[in-house]
């Protein structure tokens, strides 16, 4: 499904991704991991095509499709979807105009009718549960003023709507207490699926107690330098990122 | 450059013109009313960049134009195109003027309850024109401001609302000024008198709408008097051509715990300016002025709002918000003044710009003078442009980034829009907003 070779980025002229490989599969999940400043965010924005992330090598194909061709709401439109670690607040926009704007600008753009207001409100109204979102928080503007929980949740409810192929969860475990952790991460495994892939960027291993992955890669300097399975991530939790740093640097 | 000694020729043909009337066709008040004004019009220095209140908006381009008076005008109703003139659901008690003049056969006042009377100026001076002779000029006086004179010289039509003590009119009163241009050079000024007795409540919605590329000067002035506890919620709309001038110029005379509530959208004219005087004189009066206005290639929108606290225990709120694309420029001057026996006065202004291109324009200016010590008062403006990361948040759910731009940009006008408490305008103000945001997007 998702098929990274070699990818090279640049921010600001600066080389955070130095040549990182990554193959995704239908329905897998993975977990990328790796100390502050290794490049886990750097590759989920440059998935999701943010202006200023300068791919300077390398490729990704997702779907057979080249990503570097496509603008982020062409990606959308494949079925690709970034949960932000600080979803921005948009005030004076409404919550449900934009995801009805969002829902329907991806089914016009794939040729699908576009959903009118009752099947709509049908629609968010379950999924808003399945996140355990205030219904208010629908009718207020996008993120303005919410907590950090429910921003997030708020992310992941756009993820229910929006049924991605591939779903990138950007830390979205930074900043919450355990119970809002909880109903992320069972909001999350219910959409799981055989044709839906997601990958987690997470700095520890805690989310991942809750959301199992398939794979789990360490990025240090721009490279995944080691992957593995859940275990992984354990023997991480024990010893730190310290050795595989020493060891990607040897 | 126009200068104090270049008074435009025009300026004194008008004088000529705007002689007295023969004798008996108006009332002695209104004579000297005009006499004042005449006077006044031959005396004061013509506005010009080193006047501080001219100092952004240029006159020269108005001034250059030999402007006249459309006296010979006779509307033609069916010409006037009455259907698209009226919004979906919006049930009103409606004056219709155009190119200043009134038209009877568009305007629909049956009905209107007991102690109210709606009607043009013209009119009510063959009749019942005692209660106009009490605040004619009153408010606006005719010495202070060339524009104000100008209108007072040549006064002959308007639209007129008077609502007795504690009558709330049930529906919106919407006085509808057409201008589809005669020639080149109309001038058009609208004399307008709103009176709400003591307790009186009345919605009024002023719409002014110019046709194609019609060119002409409306330079109108609306007096507003509000009696003790009478409140009024007043919707302003300028969409004139994108040719013309536009002058409105409105006075509040306000009485205790009266309320005034001003919206105004501002989205048409080439020179489009907006003055609004309220000077407190009485206690624990309120005065609510928000705008929302655009400007783009070849346009000038500009607000002064002129607010004086004289009277301890008033209430004023300034909220304006712009959205620029194109050349479009923008002036917003908002003046706060809070007199030394101003105590416990309660006055906020802001003006926040969102410039959609490099080439746009704003002059800002809040100014708050106060001499009172124990007052609330502020004033914030920004200047800024879209964020990148709340565009890029939108295209990545899908949103093409056209689409986006214009979003962002009703997010911004929308505390403004959502201030309106009349559906069926709220609906035409984002309508109406999402065709200038098309064509900014479009003009990138």
């Amino acid at each position: 499904m998702l098929s990274i070779k070699n990818l090279q980025v640049d921010i600001e002229g600066k080389n955070i991704l130095q040549g990182l490989d990554l193959d995704v599969g239908a329905g897998q999940v993975h977990a990328i991991m790796g100390p502050n400043g290794s490049g886990k965010s750097t590759l989920s924005h440059a998935l999701a095509g943010r202006d200023g992330y300068e791919v300077t090598g390398g490729e990704m194909l997702f779907d057979g499709h080249d990503l570097l061709a496509l603008d982020p709401e062409q990606r959308a439109h494949l079925g690709i979807f970034l949960g932000m670690q600080y979803p921005v607040e948009l005030p004076g926009v409404n919550n449900m105009v934009f995801m009805r704007e969002s829902l329907n600008a991806i089914r016009r753009a794939r040729g699908e009718e576009e959903l009118d207001a009752v099947a709509f409100m049908q629609r968010v109204r379950d999924k808003a549960r399945l996140v355990d979102l205030d219904e208010k928080l629908l009718k207020r503007s996008v993120n303005a003023g919410f907590s950090g929980g429910e921003k997030k949740r708020n992310e992941i409810l756009q993820m229910a709507m929006l049924e991605p192929k591939l779903a990138i969860l950007d830390e979205t475990d930074s900043g919450l207490d355990i119970d809002a952790l909880r109903i992320i991460a069972a909001g999350v495994n219910a959409l799981r699926s055989p044709e839906r892939s997601i990958i987690l960027i997470t700095h520890y291993q805690r989310l991942l107690d809750y959301i199992e992955p398939d794979y789990v890669h360490v990025i240090v300097g721009g490279r995944i330098v080691r992957s593995g399975d859940k275990e992984l991530a354990l023997e991480l939790e024990k010893k730190g990122y310290g050795w595989i740093e020493e060891e990607a640097a040897a | 450059m126009t200068t104090a000694d270049t008074r435009p020729s025009w300026f004194e043909q008008l004088i000529m013109l705007s002689g007295p009337d023969s004798p008996g066709q108006s009332p002695a008040w209104l004579d000297n009313a005009r006499a004042q004004a005449r006077k006044t019009l031959a005396e004061l220095p013509v506005p010009n960049r080193k006047q501080e209140n001219w100092r952004y908006s240029a006159v020269e381009g108005l001034l250059k134009n030999s402007f006249h008076p459309t006296a010979g005008y006779v509307p033609d109703p069916q010409a006037l195109d009455p259907e698209s003139l009226l919004l979906p659901s919006f049930e009103t008690y409606r004056l219709v003027f155009a190119n200043g003049h009134y038209v009877p056969q568009l305007s629909s006042s049956e009905r209107l309850p007991a102690g109210v009377t709606l009607g043009n100026l013209r009119t009510a001076l063959g009749s019942d024109s005692k209660w106009i002779a009490g605040w004619f000029g009153q408010a606006a006086g005719h010495t202070e401001h060339l524009f104000t004179a100008l209108n007072t010289a040549l006064a002959n039509d308007g639209a007129l609302l008077h609502v007795d003590e504690n009558i709330e009119v049930d529906r919106p009163i919407e006085m509808i000024y057409l201008n589809p241009g005669q020639d080149d050079a109309s001038l058009i000024q609208p004399r307008n008198l709103v009176v709400l007795e003591a307790g009186a409540r009345a919605t009024l919605v002023e719409r002014f709408i110019g046709s194609g590329k019609a060119r002409y000067f409306n330079n109108n002035l609306t007096e507003i008097g509000l009696r003790e506890g009478a409140t009024l919620a007043h919707y302003r709309v300028q969409d004139e051509s994108r040719n013309a001038w536009h002058l409105s110029s409105l006075y509040l005379s306000q009485a205790q715990q009266s309320r005034y509530r001003g919206t105004t959208l501002a989205f048409g004219g080439a020179w489009a300016r907006t003055e609004y005087n309220a000077h407190f004189r009485h206690e624990g009066a309120e005065c609510v002025l928000n705008g929302l206005y655009t400007a783009g290639d070849r346009q000038l929108t500009d607000f002064h709002l002129d607010v004086q606290h004289s009277v301890p225990a008033c209430i004023s709120r300034e909220r304006f918000k712009g959205i620029l694309y194109g050349k479009g420029r923008a002036v917003f001057d908002g003046r706060i003044l809070v007199d030394r026996q101003a105590q416990h006065t309660d006055a906020h202004l802001t003006n926040d710009n969102l410039m959609l291109t490099r080439d746009a324009e704003v002059d800002t200016k809040p100014q708050l003078e106060i001499y009172a010590d124990d007052v609330k008062c502020s004033h914030g403006t920004t200047v800024g442009q879209l964020d990148p990361e709340q565009v890029f948040y939108l295209r990545s759910r899908g949103i093409a980034a056209s689409a986006a731009h214009r979003m962002l940009c009703l997010g911004f006008a929308n505390e403004i829009i959502d201030s309106i408490e009349l559906q069926p305008l709220r609906d035409y103000a984002i309508h109406r907003l999402a065709i200038t945001l098309n064509e900014a997007v479009a003009r990138g």
